[in-house]
Order: C-alpha cells, then sequence, then structure tokens
C-alpha cells in the first residue's frame, strides 16, 4: 500500500507545489491549510508522514502535534517546515517529535531522501 | 546699571514658555517619526515574509520540473529550468537578508549564548563557502586559531558574521584571490579576541571605511554597478558584533585588499 502524506501548509501555492512532487513521486497526499484542519485529517485517517508548516494562521504548527498526541493518532513521521532558521526554533520542534526541521524553501532532492529514509 | 539694562521678567517669561512650546514640539516630532520607524520596520518584515512564500512555491515548481518528475527535459530546457531555480534561490537569499536586519533592528533580540569553539564555526563557514570561492578560483584559508579558548557568545549570530564577511570579500576579489580568517588576541590580559577576515579584493578608499557598514549603503551605488545586493550585509555584522559588545571596523588599501577586524570578550560573565 502507498505510502500517505499530510500536507498541512496554509499557503496554497506551496500545498499545490509539494501535492504535485508527492504525488509524482508515489505517495498519497492529502492536505490541510490550518491547525484545525490538521487535527481533522489526521484523525479521520492514519497519517504516515505529516509535513508540517509551523506558522499557520490559526496557531503554531506544533499545537497540531500536541493534540494528536492527546487522541492518540500521532503520524508516524513529522518534518517540520519553518521560515526561519535559528536554534530555538528548531530544538522546540524536535522537542516537540519532529524527526527532522526542515528550512524553507525546502530543495525537493534533500526532502525526498528525508522521506525515503524516514518511510522504510 | 540702567534700568533699560535689566531683563524685563515679562518678557523673559514669554522667551522661556516659547522654549519650551518649541522643545514639546521637537518631542512630538520625534516620537512621530520613531512610530513611523516601527511601522515601516513592520511593513519590511511583513512583506520579506510574504515574499517568501510564493517564491518558494515558484522554486519548488522549476525543480519538480529540472528534476524531470513531469516528464524528460533536454538540456536546454533543463538549463533554463535550472535559471528559474537558481535567480529563485538568490531572491530567498536576498529576502533573508532583510529579515535578519530587521529583527537585529528590534528592541528584542536577545542572544543565546554558549561556550563553543570559534575555529569550529570558522571551519563550518569556509566548507559552506567553499563552492562559491572555487568557482572563481579563490582560495579561503585559517591561518592559525587551533589553541584558542571557547568563546561564550551567539554561536547563529557570530556564525551569521562570519558567513557574512567571507561571503562579502568573495563578492568583492577577483579571480585568482586570496581570502582569510587569523586570529590575536588583545588588552591588558588578552581578555579580547580578533578576528581578521582579510582579502586581496579590490579594496575600499579611507572615505568610505565608515560607509561600508551603514545600512542599505553600498560604495558604489549606481544602477551599472557591478556588484548588487541588499547592501545590509555589514550593517548586519555590525548589529550583531555590537550585541555582543564587541567592536568591527576595516582597514584597506585601494587595489591591494581588505581586512575586516571584529572583537568578542574572550570570557564574559556568564548569564
Amino acid at each position: 500500500m502507498r505510502a500517505r502524506i499530510l500536507i498541512v501548509e496554509d499557503s496554497q501555492l506551496v500545498a499545490e507545489a509539494f501535492s504535485i512532487l508527492f504525488t509524482e513521486a508515489g505517495y498519497e497526499v492529502d492536505t490541510a491549510a490550518t491547525v484545525a484542519e490538521a487535527i481533522d485529517r489526521a484523525t479521520s485517517e492514519a497519517v504516515d508522514l505529516m509535513l508540517l508548516d509551523i506558522s499557520l494562521p490559526d496557531g503554531n504548527g506544533l499545537e497540531v502535534l500536541e493534540a494528536l498526541r492527546a487522541r492518540d493518532s500521532l503520524p508516524r513521521v513529522t518534518l517540520a517546515m519553518t521560515g526561519h532558521n535559528d536554534s530555538n526554533s528548531r530544538l522546540k520542534c524536535i522537542e516537540a517529535g519532529c524527526a527532522e526541521v526542515l528550512l524553507k524553501p525546502v530543495p525537493i532532492g534533500e526532502l525526498l531522501r528525508h522521506i525515503e529514509r524516514l518511510l522504510p | 546699571m540702567s534700568m533699560s539694562d535689566r531683563p524685563d521678567p515679562a518678557a523673559l517669561k514669554k522667551r522661556l514658555k516659547a522654549l519650551e512650546a518649541q522643545a514639546k514640539e521637537a518631542q512630538r516630532t520625534i516620537d512621530e517619526l520613531k512610530s513611523r520607524d516601527a511601522l515601516k520596520t513592520q511593513f519590511l518584515s511583513n512583506i520579506s515574509h510574504d515574499l517568501r512564500t510564493p517564491l518558494a512555491a515558484i522554486i519548488t515548481h522549476a525543480e519538480i520540473l529540472r528534476e524531470g518528475m513531469l516528464g524528460q527535459l533536454n538540456s536546454k530546457q533543463r538549463d533554463s529550468v535550472s535559471g528559474i531555480v537558481n535567480g529563485g534561490q538568490q531572491l530567498i537569499d536576498m529576502i533573508d537578508e532583510i529579515l535578519t536586519y530587521v529583527r537585529s533592528a528590534g528592541d528584542q533580540v536577545s542572544l543565546a549564548r554558549t561556550d563553543f569553539s570559534i575555529t569550529e564555526v570558522v571551519d563550518q563557514v569556509r566548507m559552506l563557502n567553499q563552492a562559491l570561492a572555487a568557482k572563481k578560483g579563490l582560495t579561503i584559508e585559517r591561518l592559525n586559531g587551533d589553541d584558542l579558548p571557547p568563546v561564550y557568545a551567539d554561536r547563529d549570530k557570530l556564525k551569521h558574521v562570519l558567513g557574512n564577511l567571507i561571503g562579502n570579500a568573495i563578492k568583492f576579489t577577483p579571480d585568482g584571490g586570496r581570502i582569510w580568517i587569523s586570529f590575536s588576541r588583545r588588552g591588558r590580559n588578552s581578555e579580547e579576541l580578533v578576528v581578521e577576515v582579510g582579502d586581496t579584493g579590490r579594496g575600499i578608499a579611507r572615505d568610505h571605511y565608515e560607509l561600508v557598514f551603514r545600512e542599505f549603503a553600498q560604495v558604489d551605488a549606481s544602477p551599472s554597478r557591478s556588484h548588487h545586493g541588499t547592501g545590509l550585509g555589514l550593517a548586519i555584522a555590525r548589529k550583531l558584533v555590537e550585541l555582543h559588545s564587541g567592536t568591527i571596523w576595516v582597514e584597506s588599501e585601494l587595489g591591494k585588499g581588505s581586512r575586516f577586524y571584529f572583537t568578542l570578550p574572550i570570557n564574559p560573565p556568564h548569564d
């Protein structure tokens, strides 16, 4: 069965680009644009990998992880994406349970390598 | 003294009132300018962030095309799409520079200090710039520093300072030149570390020693100038060095090269 990726990203432009990328790479893709939507999508169907934007219109992306942990529906793997690369925000993401923290725009080669490594 | 020489109390009072009114007016203007400046900074921060998002989408789309995920490209098509990716990346770097500047200019900047090896950071920044330097046939060497004690500073910010100084040196040094980083100590108890980033580039005229550290300033600001950029790199470097209670300056000889120096307290009180 194909692995399922949930893209949590409020910019439709960016989400669309990732959708094309992951679909072409052979994954099943779902998208969410807000914290609330992400929680809804991830609890309604199991997610193998969540690509999580940290700044969302209705809150911090890490709130999604908190809510999913409380509902026992964490994705197998979460990759965080952030616009600024400071060690403080990196650390917060890792502490919240993200496998990697990627700086936007994430080069697609790097992104696909991470995903292949984390979703054997 | 005749009566007419004595200052008229009523006139003095009037003069005092006028001065007070002027001072009040000046204060109002200062407050107004400060709040407009804050608005502009906020605008710069918002617009930079908002420019970044669609650019990220453009770059990702172009990369998908370049990698042939939507069908193989011929080599001309691939070169053209690579141009979109590279141009986009350059824009992202400029936007990031503006964001860093805005953040370092704000009142809320704080340092996240730890003890670390500065030579390790220098070597990291050298590695990051190796490819860019190699393209111009430049060498980047670290001349000494293996025996330095750890510094207590904000690692990310110091890395940024070194990145800007080395990036600047690469930009302004002609093909085949040299760039080096060296360390020395000064002060009565050698309590200050002096970091030097030198190059064999075009150099800076003495009149421009101050100007190069000013925000948005470029020595050659004409539209036909050969080097483009935000003009913020050295202004950011200065802000970040000053946050560490250090100083930054340049010594240079036109046509021979420049040496940028900055200082860091070696063993400042740990918070």
